[in-house]
Protein backbone atom coordinates (compact mmCIF):
# COMPACT_ATOMS: atom_id res chain seq x y z
CA UNK A 1 0.00 0.00 0.00
CA UNK A 2 1.33 3.32 -0.58
CA UNK A 3 1.68 6.18 1.80
CA UNK A 4 -0.01 8.74 -0.68
CA UNK A 5 -2.93 6.34 -1.81
CA UNK A 6 -3.80 6.11 2.46
CA UNK A 7 -4.08 9.96 2.58
CA UNK A 8 -5.89 10.26 -0.26
CA UNK A 9 -8.23 7.77 1.54
CA UNK A 10 -7.89 9.76 4.38
CA UNK A 11 -10.24 13.08 2.90
CA UNK A 12 -12.87 14.34 5.04
CA UNK A 13 -11.40 12.95 8.06
CA UNK A 14 -9.70 14.52 10.76
CA UNK A 15 -5.80 14.01 10.99
CA UNK A 16 -2.90 15.71 13.25
CA UNK A 17 0.01 17.04 11.05
CA UNK A 18 3.36 17.69 12.48
CA UNK A 19 6.03 19.64 10.72
CA UNK A 20 9.48 19.69 10.65
CA UNK A 21 9.82 22.82 12.76
CA UNK A 22 7.32 21.32 15.20
CA UNK A 23 4.13 22.77 14.95
CA UNK A 24 1.37 20.39 14.93
CA UNK A 25 -2.08 21.18 12.97
CA UNK A 26 -5.21 19.41 13.52
CA UNK A 27 -8.13 19.82 11.05
CA UNK A 28 -10.10 17.68 8.79
CA UNK A 29 -8.41 16.67 5.29
CA UNK A 30 -9.66 18.21 2.51
CA UNK A 31 -7.39 17.55 -0.32
CA UNK A 32 -3.90 16.44 -1.33
CA UNK A 33 -1.43 15.59 -4.07
CA UNK A 34 1.56 13.78 -4.91
CA UNK A 35 3.92 15.90 -3.47
CA UNK A 36 1.70 15.76 -0.27
CA UNK A 37 0.67 19.63 -0.17
CA UNK A 38 -2.44 19.63 2.05
CA UNK A 39 -5.39 21.61 2.51
CA UNK A 40 -7.26 21.39 6.00
CA UNK A 41 -10.23 22.94 7.25
CA UNK A 42 -11.28 23.51 10.67
CA UNK A 43 -7.82 23.69 11.80
CA UNK A 44 -6.07 24.05 15.36
CA UNK A 45 -2.36 24.87 14.84
CA UNK A 46 -0.65 23.94 18.37
CA UNK A 47 3.03 25.74 18.35
CA UNK A 48 6.19 23.77 18.55
CA UNK A 49 6.42 23.29 23.28
CA UNK A 50 2.29 23.04 23.20
CA UNK A 51 2.00 26.53 24.88
CA UNK A 52 0.41 28.30 21.94
CA UNK A 53 -2.93 27.95 19.77
CA UNK A 54 -3.99 29.19 16.94
CA UNK A 55 -7.41 28.44 15.23
CA UNK A 56 -7.90 28.90 11.47
CA UNK A 57 -10.46 28.08 9.34
CA UNK A 58 -8.52 26.65 6.36
CA UNK A 59 -4.80 26.07 5.59
CA UNK A 60 -2.70 24.87 2.90
CA UNK A 61 0.93 23.12 4.16
CA UNK A 62 3.72 22.64 1.86
CA UNK A 63 4.31 18.52 2.05
CA UNK A 64 7.94 19.20 1.83
CA UNK A 65 7.82 20.39 5.38
CA UNK A 66 5.68 17.71 7.11
CA UNK A 67 7.50 15.36 9.63
CA UNK A 68 4.54 12.82 9.98
CA UNK A 69 1.03 12.72 10.12
CA UNK A 70 -1.12 11.00 12.40
CA UNK A 71 -4.45 9.43 10.64
CA UNK A 72 -7.18 7.57 12.41
CA UNK A 73 -6.87 3.72 12.39
CA UNK A 74 -10.04 2.60 10.57
CA UNK A 75 -8.53 4.86 7.46
CA UNK A 76 -6.36 1.98 6.80
CA UNK A 77 -9.37 -0.89 6.56
CA UNK A 78 -10.86 1.61 3.95
CA UNK A 79 -7.38 1.48 1.61
CA UNK A 80 -7.55 -2.39 1.57
CA UNK A 81 -11.81 -2.27 0.79
CA UNK A 82 -10.20 -0.25 -1.57
CA UNK A 83 -7.98 -2.96 -2.88
CA UNK A 84 -10.25 -5.66 -2.48
CA UNK A 85 -13.18 -4.01 -4.94
CA UNK A 86 -9.47 -3.74 -7.69
CA UNK A 87 -8.41 -7.15 -7.10
CA UNK A 88 -11.81 -8.48 -7.72
CA UNK A 89 -12.27 -6.79 -10.76
CA UNK A 90 -9.05 -7.67 -11.96
CA UNK A 91 -10.00 -11.52 -11.23
CA UNK A 92 -13.13 -10.91 -13.27
CA UNK A 93 -11.06 -9.34 -16.22
CA UNK A 94 -8.48 -12.02 -16.31
CA UNK A 95 -10.69 -15.44 -17.29
CA UNK A 96 -12.44 -13.10 -19.88
CA UNK A 97 -9.48 -12.04 -21.21
CA UNK A 98 -8.65 -16.09 -21.25
CA UNK A 99 -11.75 -16.90 -23.00
CA UNK A 100 -11.97 -14.14 -25.50
CA UNK A 101 -8.17 -15.03 -26.83
CA UNK A 102 -9.03 -18.92 -27.06
CA UNK A 103 -5.24 -20.32 -28.12
CA UNK A 104 -2.39 -20.58 -25.44
CA UNK A 105 -0.52 -18.15 -26.60
CA UNK A 106 -2.56 -15.50 -26.38
CA UNK A 107 -3.75 -16.39 -23.21
CA UNK A 108 -0.36 -16.10 -21.89
CA UNK A 109 0.53 -12.93 -23.59
CA UNK A 110 -2.82 -11.74 -22.34
CA UNK A 111 -2.23 -12.39 -18.77
CA UNK A 112 1.12 -10.89 -19.39
CA UNK A 113 -0.32 -7.84 -20.10
CA UNK A 114 -2.50 -7.86 -17.41
CA UNK A 115 0.12 -8.18 -14.85
CA UNK A 116 2.02 -5.08 -16.20
CA UNK A 117 -1.02 -3.85 -15.97
CA UNK A 118 -1.80 -4.34 -12.37
CA UNK A 119 1.86 -3.15 -11.37
CA UNK A 120 1.01 -0.27 -13.05
CA UNK A 121 -1.92 -0.03 -11.15
CA UNK A 122 -0.57 -0.39 -7.98
CA UNK A 123 2.19 2.15 -8.42
CA UNK A 124 0.48 4.70 -10.31
CA UNK A 125 -2.82 4.88 -7.83
CA UNK A 126 -1.71 7.80 -5.86
CA UNK A 127 -0.45 9.56 -9.03
CA UNK A 128 -3.49 9.10 -11.40
CA UNK A 129 -6.81 7.81 -11.86
CA UNK A 130 -5.61 5.79 -15.22
CA UNK A 131 -7.15 2.68 -13.71
CA UNK A 132 -9.97 3.94 -12.15
CA UNK A 133 -13.21 3.26 -13.76
CA UNK A 134 -14.90 5.72 -16.12
CA UNK A 135 -17.33 6.80 -14.18
CA UNK A 136 -15.16 7.22 -11.26
CA UNK A 137 -12.97 9.55 -12.90
CA UNK A 138 -15.79 11.56 -13.86
CA UNK A 139 -17.29 12.12 -10.58
CA UNK A 140 -13.75 12.61 -9.67
CA UNK A 141 -13.65 16.15 -11.93
CA UNK B 1 14.77 -6.23 -5.96
CA UNK B 2 13.76 -2.43 -6.21
CA UNK B 3 14.10 -2.21 -2.44
CA UNK B 4 15.22 -3.94 0.46
CA UNK B 5 12.27 -2.32 2.68
CA UNK B 6 9.73 -4.60 0.41
CA UNK B 7 11.05 -7.70 2.38
CA UNK B 8 9.83 -5.83 5.87
CA UNK B 9 6.49 -4.87 4.82
CA UNK B 10 3.96 -6.51 7.63
CA UNK B 11 6.39 -7.10 9.84
CA UNK B 12 6.95 -5.10 12.81
CA UNK B 13 9.49 -2.17 12.40
CA UNK B 14 11.90 0.44 14.25
CA UNK B 15 12.28 3.57 12.85
CA UNK B 16 14.86 6.40 14.14
CA UNK B 17 13.90 9.95 12.94
CA UNK B 18 15.81 12.72 11.94
CA UNK B 19 14.51 14.70 15.35
CA UNK B 20 15.94 11.53 17.37
CA UNK B 21 12.52 9.51 18.25
CA UNK B 22 11.92 5.84 18.10
CA UNK B 23 8.42 4.47 16.80
CA UNK B 24 7.71 1.42 16.34
CA UNK B 25 4.88 -0.61 14.31
CA UNK B 26 3.62 -2.71 11.88
CA UNK B 27 4.82 -1.30 7.99
CA UNK B 28 1.98 -1.31 5.94
CA UNK B 29 3.61 0.28 2.59
CA UNK B 30 6.38 2.53 1.43
CA UNK B 31 7.10 4.69 -2.06
CA UNK B 32 10.32 5.46 -3.86
CA UNK B 33 10.57 8.69 -1.48
CA UNK B 34 10.79 6.21 1.76
CA UNK B 35 7.39 7.62 3.27
CA UNK B 36 6.06 5.06 5.01
CA UNK B 37 2.51 3.41 6.29
CA UNK B 38 3.50 2.61 10.04
CA UNK B 39 0.17 0.82 11.87
CA UNK B 40 -0.69 -0.06 15.57
CA UNK B 41 2.25 2.08 15.99
CA UNK B 42 4.09 3.83 19.50
CA UNK B 43 6.77 5.75 20.55
CA UNK B 44 9.32 4.57 22.73
CA UNK B 45 10.69 7.38 25.00
CA UNK B 46 13.94 6.52 26.39
CA UNK B 47 15.67 8.39 29.81
CA UNK B 48 18.31 7.59 32.01
CA UNK B 49 16.17 8.49 35.31
CA UNK B 50 13.36 6.02 34.55
CA UNK B 51 12.48 2.62 31.88
CA UNK B 52 11.05 3.11 28.69
CA UNK B 53 7.69 5.06 28.39
CA UNK B 54 5.76 3.72 25.56
CA UNK B 55 3.33 6.27 23.94
CA UNK B 56 0.70 4.74 22.08
CA UNK B 57 0.11 6.56 18.80
CA UNK B 58 -1.66 4.43 16.53
CA UNK B 59 -2.02 4.87 12.59
CA UNK B 60 0.65 6.98 10.72
CA UNK B 61 2.32 8.32 7.72
CA UNK B 62 5.99 9.01 8.47
CA UNK B 63 7.54 11.08 5.28
CA UNK B 64 10.83 9.81 4.30
CA UNK B 65 12.79 13.15 4.55
CA UNK B 66 12.48 12.72 8.38
CA UNK B 67 13.16 9.25 8.47
CA UNK B 68 17.00 8.09 9.50
CA UNK B 69 16.93 4.30 10.02
CA UNK B 70 14.18 1.29 9.30
CA UNK B 71 14.95 -1.58 11.10
CA UNK B 72 13.04 -5.02 11.68
CA UNK B 73 12.22 -6.17 15.34
CA UNK B 74 12.42 -9.54 15.75
CA UNK B 75 9.44 -9.92 18.11
CA UNK B 76 10.38 -12.96 20.13
CA UNK B 77 13.24 -10.87 21.99
CA UNK B 78 11.36 -7.61 21.58
CA UNK B 79 8.13 -9.22 23.65
CA UNK B 80 11.15 -10.62 26.41
CA UNK B 81 12.37 -6.99 27.02
CA UNK B 82 11.28 -5.29 30.04
CA UNK B 83 11.29 -2.07 29.32
CA UNK B 84 10.39 -0.31 32.54
CA UNK B 85 14.10 -1.41 34.10
CA UNK B 86 15.90 -0.37 30.29
CA UNK B 87 17.20 3.47 30.90
CA UNK B 88 19.23 5.05 28.17
CA UNK B 89 20.07 8.60 26.49
CA UNK B 90 17.45 9.95 24.53
CA UNK B 91 18.95 10.20 21.14
CA UNK B 92 19.30 13.67 19.76
CA UNK B 93 18.35 15.36 16.59
CA UNK B 94 20.27 14.67 13.07
CA UNK B 95 23.01 17.07 12.27
CA UNK B 96 23.18 18.00 8.90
Amino acid sequence: MLPLSLLKTAQSHPMLVELKNGETYNGHLVSCDTWMNINLRDVICTSKDGDRFWRMPECYIRGSTIKYLRIPDEVIDMVKEDAQVKSRNRAEMKPRGGVGGGGQNQRGRSGGRNTFANRGGGAGRASSQGNRPLAQGNKIK
Amino acid sequence: MASGLEAYVNSTVSIITADGRNFVGTLKGFDQTINVILDESHERVFSTTSGIEQIVLGLHIIRGDNIAVIGQVDETIDTRLEFASIRGEPLGPVVH
